[in-house]
């Protein structure tokens, strides 16, 4: 999947590259306006990472110039600092299928674009093998061995979370904000997610022994596989 | 008191004044020249009396002690008497004295004189009533404060409606351009009709501070939305570098370690950024009044969201609205006060403690307690709690001492009255009281 991100800021659009990169996306770079405008009219990507304030003119001018344009498909999701409500709605209007305020985590980047190619692709497929449990992902549920596993939204979107970022060490914080949004930005306390995850990995145990599902001390978590 | 009325009420006083003053006058000069009148008539009488005089009218006079025979309603009297040599003799003299006529006493105005008629020595006395003097100045006194009195209601009617008719444009101008302007941006710079070159200054200087604020204004929205960019965007870049970092497969266990801290310093920095923006866009009225919420409605939401923290702790919390209270505001702002307050309710309780949320009504205003069993505050930390970066509990590491400073933000656009009381020891108790 070939994906453009068009950021400004060099170092921010490169760390996004490397790790995406790594997670084995192909990865162009407009750092303008124009330079967008001619990477967006010669080629379509499978994902836009769009920045809106950038040098030559504003984000929203080039989304609705692509949507303009006929049969194009590319998913774009926009990266701003400017986390208005307006903001938002006028972007999902214009036509971008999500929408992330900076800063935000890589992991969460991550899952909006997995979201976003599952409701695109609507792919028949939407389960994964956790060990012996299966994750339906479109279903939002759990099961083992043909029983299903019953959590609450909040425990799956959990699950749902640490899979999709599998062997990687999910902080508390991420975590939290991933699942409960941005309410908690102010007083955040990053303990309140402890309790669902103590309550899934209770569930979970019922069935079976999850050592796989690790509990990293003082940071967060981890589900290897 | 109001301008109009202080007009009205000066311009009535002032005319009381000059009419009282005048009435005075004029009962002073009319007793004056009646006076003067009746000498002067008294003086032709006696003249032309003198001069018809002859013996047998002498005579006629003098026998009948006091004459008034001539006018029906005794108001004048004629006495002649014949005086000895040795009194001293009186040229002319007026008095003003009692005299009883046939029965009848009354204050007259006197005329004596003394002649000499055929080697007698005589002493004539004219007199003629006060009464109908006293009469007159009484019409008069009563003719003037008649009018005075209308005057002074006619006065106050047309003073007050002209006052009205001419500060109109006054009032006009601080209801509609200073008291109901919340937005600067959204000013009405359309100039109030009036042909009062007054007001008119007065509207165009309200106008171009208006436009000052409003550039102001302007400008401060500008910048927050530079700091915000400014600042957040470097966040992101080192966010997404130490992420990156974490993928590093050769990294240890402590350099881990070290990374999860600095993404959680840097999480805490943006949520100060965070909070700052939120409470200058509430002080800037960037938030618009939309919804129509419902406090009981948004507790309940509230509560769900914090429901498993409140059995991590072991806290009980007791909800009780039997009354409902709504009104017009920003929900999720509501939310993110009340969001707040609970959160503190239950950060700083004691483990089995107790949150209670009750309404109380209290002279028709609806009332919101939120109350803690918790470990509560001194008197001056209360004093303190809603200034910014206040740090009330220190030992809450995640705390950024901005909670209550967002929660007095969203209060004062809200129109409502937050009142913090608690002991050391003893809990706390949050008041939030609902404009009526």
């Amino acid at each position: 999947m070939n994906i453009l991100i068009v950021e400004d800021e060099k170092n921010l659009g490169l760390e996004m590259a490397d790790f995406l990169g790594k997670e084995g996306y192909t990865i162009e770079h407009a750092w303008k306006k124009a330079s967008a405008e001619e990477k967006i009219f010669v080629n379509s990507y499978d994902f836009i990472l769009l920045d809106l304030g950038l040098p030559g003119g504003d984000g929203f001018e080039l989304l609705h110039q692509l949507k303009k344009m006929p049969g194009r498909e590319d998913a774009v999701i926009i990266l701003t600092a400017r986390g208005e409500v307006d903001d938002r709605i006028k972007g999902l209007e214009a036509g971008a299928d999500d929408y992330l305020a900076k800063p935000f985590s890589l992991t969460e980047l991550l899952a909006r674009m997995h979201a976003i190619i599952r409701r695109k692709h609507k792919l028949e497929r939407n389960e994964v093998n956790v060990h012996d449990f299966i994750l339906d992902i479109k279903n939002h549920q759990v099961s083992f061995e043909g029983k299903r596993v019953n959590l609450t939204n909040k425990e799956f979107e959990i699950f749902n979370y640490l899979v999709l970022n599998k062997n990687r060490v999910i902080s508390r914080v991420n975590l939290t904000e991933h699942v409960w949004g941005d309410i908690l930005e102010v007083n955040s306390d990053s303990n309140f997610v402890d309790v669902h995850v103590k309550n899934l990995r209770k569930k979970l145990t019922a069935y079976a022994t999850i050592n796989w599902f690790e509990t990293v001390r003082s940071i967060g978590y981890r589900i290897n596989f | 008191m109001k301008l109009q009325f202080k007009l009205a009420l000066y311009n009535t006083l002032t005319k009381v004044a000059i009419i009282t003053m005048l009435g005075i006058l004029i009962l002073v000069s009319i007793n004056r020249i009646s006076v003067n009148h009746i000498q002067r008539r008294l003086l032709q009488k006696k003249a032309r009396l003198v001069t018809n005089l002859s013996s047998i009218e002498i005579n006629d006079l003098l026998t009948q002690k006091i004459y008034t025979d001539y006018n029906l309603l005794r108001e004048e009297y004629i006495i002649l008497k014949e005086i000895k040599k040795s009194e001293k003799p009186i040229k002319q003299k007026f008095s003003r004295e009692l005299r009883s006529i046939e029965g009848n006493q009354d204050e007259f105005q006197i005329l004596m004189s003394d002649f000499t008629y055929g080697g007698k020595n005589y002493r004539l006395e004219l007199g003629e009533t006060m009464s109908t003097l006293a009469q007159l100045e009484r019409t008069i006194s009563m003719f003037t404060f008649g009018i005075l009195v209308a005057a002074v209601i006619l006065t106050l009617i047309t003073d007050l409606a002209f006052t009205q008719f001419l500060l109109a444009p006054f009032y006009q101008i601080i209801d509609q351009k200073l008291n109901k302007v919340n937005d600067p941006i959204n000013f009405n710079y359309q100039p109030v009709k009036t042909t009062t070159e007054d007001f008119r200054i007065l509207d165009r200087s309200i106008s171009v501070l208006m436009n000052k604020i409003a550039t102001l204004f302007l400008t401060e929205k500008e910048f927050i939305a530079n700091v915000s960019h400014e600042l957040l965007t470097p966040i992101s870049v080192l966010n997404t570098r130490l992420e990156n970092l974490l993928n590093d497969e050769q990294l240890t266990q402590e350099g881990e370690n070290k990374l999860f801290a600095s993404l959680k310093t840097l999480n805490r920095l943006k949520a100060i950024i965070n909070s700052l923006l939120l409470i200058s866009k509430v002080e800037n009225n960037q938030y618009s009044k939309p919804d129509l919420i419902s406090v009981k409605h948004t507790v309940e939401e509230v509560y769900e969201e914090l429901e498993h923290r409140l059995l991590m702790m072991k806290l009980k919390i007791n909800i009780d609205l039997p009354e409902d209270h709504s009104f017009r505001g920003n929900k999720s702002l509501f939310h993110t006060l009340l969001m707040n307050l609970i959160n503190n309710a239950i950060k700083y309780n004691i483990p089995s403690g107790n949150v209670n949320i009750y309404s109380e009504e209290t002279a028709g205003a609806y009332m919101l307690v939120i109350a803690d069993t918790g470990i509560g505050m001194d008197a001056e930390l209360v004093q303190d709690a809603f200034i910014r970066f206040e740090k009330l509990q220190s030992e809450k590491e995640d705390s950024h001492g901005l909670g209550l400073a967002i929660v007095r933000s969203i209060a004062a656009f809200h129109d409502l009255q937050i009142d913090i009381r608690s002991k050391k020891g003893q809990g706390t108790q949050v008041y939030i009281s609902f404009p009526a």
